[in-house]
């Protein structure tokens, strides 16, 4: 098993020093010239060539791509030259917490609504029940995360006030504040996740319900919300979390989407403001840690396997 | 003949452990299973012997209680302890399965939960119906590894399913089906899934726990010869009716109904010189023919046969449905 | 033993109702679909004005006898650019795909039936594309490349490239390893033949439930690039730029978001049911995204 680890370990390696070849590459394809901008409207050729060593921009590719990784690895991620911020600290001490506050929330959410719900509805299959959650799943999943944003705004900010419409404020500082401004950006990034996992527990739990061992749990006497929800659920679990293992790239899509419609301060809202300034170092910064943490993530979710799944373990 | 067998029946003026008077199970418009009678007495053990679709299991899981209305209708009478199975709600049969009534599954492997330990699913009866403490259930669960042969029982208390043969899952299964000592223990073909080498072990373990507790047994067979030599009766089921019923020894050796008589000739004896299957199938549920549900295969049928369902006789000490038995 | 015992109100006759419903849903689908296709295709002889002829004095409208829809903020009206609107999410939705799925095959291809250095050099710069999230990806294509239609169908078709070539490859090895491909080799049938007549028809059709399935994730990532800003130029009549455009005016002017929201919402579902059906179809064990 130690052996299986390390070649995951590795790869995973590998993986990251793709995703920081590909950053860099990005940067270097980025359209405009880095040197000009920076300087401004006059500058000599002398000021120019200056600033290009001073850079290291002279040097070739290689020697750029491992220059930077050093600098990367050691937090210097650069100042955005438009908020004059450092751009680790924009990056990573300010907007990924909100990403991560906003998907951890919507997950939450949708997993005690979307669960319950599928159990009822795989226990009253092809009932109004089933159907009615069942067209709710597939609605909520294929809605586009950003109209949904804007309706809610609009039913529950404007129109009846409940909510406030725009603004974060963190739930590390202030919870109650924190969740009631979560909360509208979490239903909306939520309704997809529910979709989501509402069709995978409905379907996951059929077919664990139709196995052997379900009926042998009931022949010692277990009764019925134990034989679904433990010997039941227990084996939905695997399917479940392969499933939003899966689906990240699906959640972090909506994620982008809700914290612009919302104006979360979260990376999604960072890369997008970038990208419409034309600020590619920031641009850079937010797609490097976007794929730092996918990897992350789904080497976490590939651990979870192990746990989940007995069958998988070797001892 | 195995000696196996080979115990005093019960006093008779005990009353039967479990009783079936004209029991019959509907689904839909199947008839899955049509006017059993049968009686089982404390102690004793009882083979259900037929092919498949005949309705044993349906049987076994209809006294164990996994087959209720509404998902079937059920008519007559049956009877555990005195207490009367078909209306009987829900929460006083919970307290019955695993507990009094023991059921051991065909296929442990499917039959046990691959997430769960071996030492959790057996300590799970332990739990509900006997209240016992962390660590009883735990002692427990190892006497009981231990009286059903599985080797280094503490060890195996946290082995996963999936990491024990299938012999050793059925032995699992054992010790959980006997957990809470009970009256009765439903056996729905516990080798059938198991190698030819490790089945008759498996056999015997069944039958000696079974009599170490005191309890009876209920064998889901298909093999007449196998179920005469572990069982004390038989009882031979064809298409959701006992045709035949009576002590083993002497079933087997005189069958008196022609079905019986077809399945022992379908065993290939020592010295036989062919097989002679019996020709034709089981007719489908929803289509079962009136009179004797038999007679369209019977070598002996006759008109009578085809128009009236035999009524139960008791013939040479064994019950018998059958207008020309031998 | 019956496991409809556990399950309850899973009554006799409705037992089979769950299979045929399936179908339902995706000849649903399919039926909606039809429409947006029938109205993409029919778009300038249904519409009544021309998508982006502006009209400033009758901006923000309703619905009326002149502009069907209403109009929106620059007077445009909403009905044409409704149908103009469905031309373009099909047809970048379709385009994009294609291409992905055209470059990504080819890619999984090479790598699966060459193997060696080159499947591993291959594969790992999927691994590298597949390590980002589709819509980071995208925008990234489109920060280097700029704005404007035809760029968007170039970033979403690299942003495909990744799992069609996984796909692909993972579908090549395992027909490889078949018993018949073996049998054939024996055989002295030349590799040409083989990849032709054996290894592409059971390849094809996985790609193929993917691939529609794809189309819905294509059309949602367009527009919500537009959406942001970072998609098409205004004024092209696209549903994620409109839905920006009458954000600003929910509360006075809803129709101005509603009308194309409602249409890409009803389009995504339809292109679910569609992509679930065929999943259900031809590869019914599979739960890939």
């Amino acid at each position: 098993m130690l052996r299986a680890t390390l070649a995951k370990l590795a790869q995973t390696l590998l993986v990251l020093l793709l995703v920081s070849a590909a950053s860099f590459t990005f940067l270097k394809l980025a359209p405009g010239d880095p040197v000009s901008i920076m300087l401004g409207a006059d500058y000599s050729q002398a000021a120019y060539d200056q600033l290009v060593r001073e850079l290291g921009l002279d040097q070739p590719l290689p020697a750029q791509y491992g220059h930077w990784l050093g600098a990367f690895l050691r937090g210097d991620w650069g100042t955005s030259y438009i908020t004059n911020q450092d751009i680790f600290e924009l990056a990573v001490l300010q907007a990924l917490p909100v990403t991560l506050a906003l998907a951890a929330l919507s997950l939450l959410v949708a997993l005690l609504i979307g669960i319950p719900a599928s159990v009822l509805a795989a226990l009253y299959r092809n009932s109004w029940v089933d159907v009615t959650a069942t067209a709710l799943a597939i609605g909520g999943n294929a809605f586009p995360s950003f109209y949904l944003g804007i309706i809610l705004i609009w039913v529950f900010g404007v129109g009846l006030g409940w909510f406030p419409t725009l603004g974060f404020v963190a739930p590390w500082d202030d919870l109650w504040q924190g969740l009631w401004h979560l909360a509208l950006p979490a239903i909306t990034l939520g309704a997809w996740y529910v979709g989501l996992i509402a069709r995978i527990t409905r379907s996951s739990l059929l077919e664990v319900l139709g196995q052997p061992y379900i009926l042998a749990a009931k022949a010692r006497g277990e009764p019925a919300w134990r034989v679904v929800w433990v010997h039941g659920m227990r084996n939905v679990l695997m399917p479940l979390v392969t499933v939003i293992g899966l689906q990240l790239g699906g959640m972090l899509r909506g994620a982008v989407m809700t914290e612009v419609v919302f104006a979360l301060p979260g990376l999604g809202m960072m890369v997008t403001t970038a990208v419409l300034n034309r600020e590619y170092i920031v641009v850079q910064a937010g797609i490097m840690l976007t794929g730092l943490l996918f990897v992350a993530v789904n080497l976490a979710v590939d651990q979870t396997y192990q746990f989940l799944d007995p069958r998988l373990r070797r001892r | 003949m195995n000696s196996l067998s080979q115990l005093p029946a019960a006093p008779a003026d005990q009353p039967p452990l479990l009783e079936a008077r004209g029991f019959s199970l509907n689904r839909g418009k199947a008839a899955v299973l049509d006017g059993i009678d049968l009686t089982l007495r404390a102690g004793e053990t009882l083979g259900l012997i037929g092919e498949s679709g005949a309705g044993k299991s349906t049987l076994a899981m209809a006294v164990i209680g996994l087959l209720r209305a509404p998902e079937v209708a059920l008519s007559g009478s049956l009877r555990f302890r005195g207490e009367e199975l078909t209306a009987l709600p829900e929460k006083a049969f919970r307290r019955l399965r695993g507990n009094q009534i023991g059921l051991i599954f065909q296929d442990a492997t499917a039959a046990l939960n691959p997430c769960f330990t071996v030492g959790a699913q057996i300590a799970e009866p332990l739990q509900r119906h006997l209240g016992l403490s962390k660590w009883d259930r735990r002692e427990r669960a190892v006497e009981l590894m231990q009286s059903v042969g599985i080797p280094e029982p503490r060890l195996r208390l946290n082995a996963y399913p999936h990491e024990l043969s299938g012999g050793m899952q059925q032995r699992v299964m054992i010790a959980i089906a006997l957990a809470c000592n009970p009256a009765l223990l439903l056996a729905d073909e516990p080798t059938s899934a198991l190698d030819v080498t490790i089945q008759a072990q498996i056999m015997e373990l069944i039958l000696e726990r079974v009599r170490a507790l005191n309890s009876s047994a209920v064998f889901v067979l298909h093999d007449l010869a196998l179920g005469a030599q572990v069982c004390d009766r038989i009882a031979v089921m064809y298409a959701g009716q006992i045709v035949e019923e009576g002590p083993s020894a002497e079933v087997l050796a005189r069958p008196l109904h022609p079905y019986t008589q077809g399945l022992k000739s379908c065993v290939v004896e020592l010295g036989a010189h062919e097989l002679q299957p019996i020709p034709g199938q089981v007719p489908p549920l929803s289509a079962m023919p009136g009179g004797c549900r038999f007679a369209p295969r019977c070598p002996k049928a006759q008109a009578r046969c085809a128009e009236q369902r035999p009524a139960v006789e008791w013939r040479e000490g064994r019950h018998i449905a059958c207008w020309f038995p031998d | 033993m019956s496991s409809e015992t556990l399950t309850a109100h899973a009554g006799w006759r409705r037992r089979f109702i769950q299979p045929i419903a399936r179908q339902r849903t995706a000849v649903l689908g399919l039926a909606i679909l039809a429409v947006y296709v029938a109205a993409a295709l029919l778009a300038p002889w249904l519409a009544t004005h021309d998508p982006t002829a502006q009209d400033l004095m009758a901006a923000m409208q309703g619905p009326s006898a002149a502009h069907w829809l209403g109009t929106d903020s620059y007077g445009q009206d909403l009905y044409s650019r409704l149908l103009y609107g469905a031309r373009l999410a099909l047809v970048i939705g379709f385009a994009s795909v294609a291409m992905g799925l055209v470059v990504g095959v080819a890619i999984g291809l090479v790598a699966g039936l060459v193997g060696g250095r080159t499947e591993w050099a291959l594969m790992r710069l999927v691994d590298g594309l597949l390590a980002f999230p589709e819509l980071i990806l995208a925008m990234a294509f489109m920060a280097v490349l700029g704005l404007g239609t035809e760029n968007v169908v170039y970033a979403l078709a690299l942003s495909f490239v990744g799992p069609f070539a996984r796909m692909t490859r993972g579908d090549v090895l395992q027909v490889k390893g078949q018993p018949y491909i073996e049998a054939a080799r024996l055989m002295g049938v030349p590799t040409r033949a083989i990849i032709w007549r054996h290894v592409l028809p059971n390849v094809v059709s996985p790609i193929l439930v993917q691939a529609g399935m794809r189309v819905s994730i294509a059309i949602l990532l367009e527009s919500g690039l537009s959406f942001l800003g970072i998609g098409v130029v205004p004024p092209t009549p696209d549903w994620g730029l409109m839905i920006a455009e009458g954000r600003a005016f929910i509360t006075m002017a809803p129709w101005i978001s509603g009308v194309p929201g409602v249409a890409l919402a009803l389009l995504l579902v339809a292109l679910n049911l569609v992509g679930d059906g065929l999943r259900d179809a031809f590869d019914p064990n599979s739960n890939r995204d």
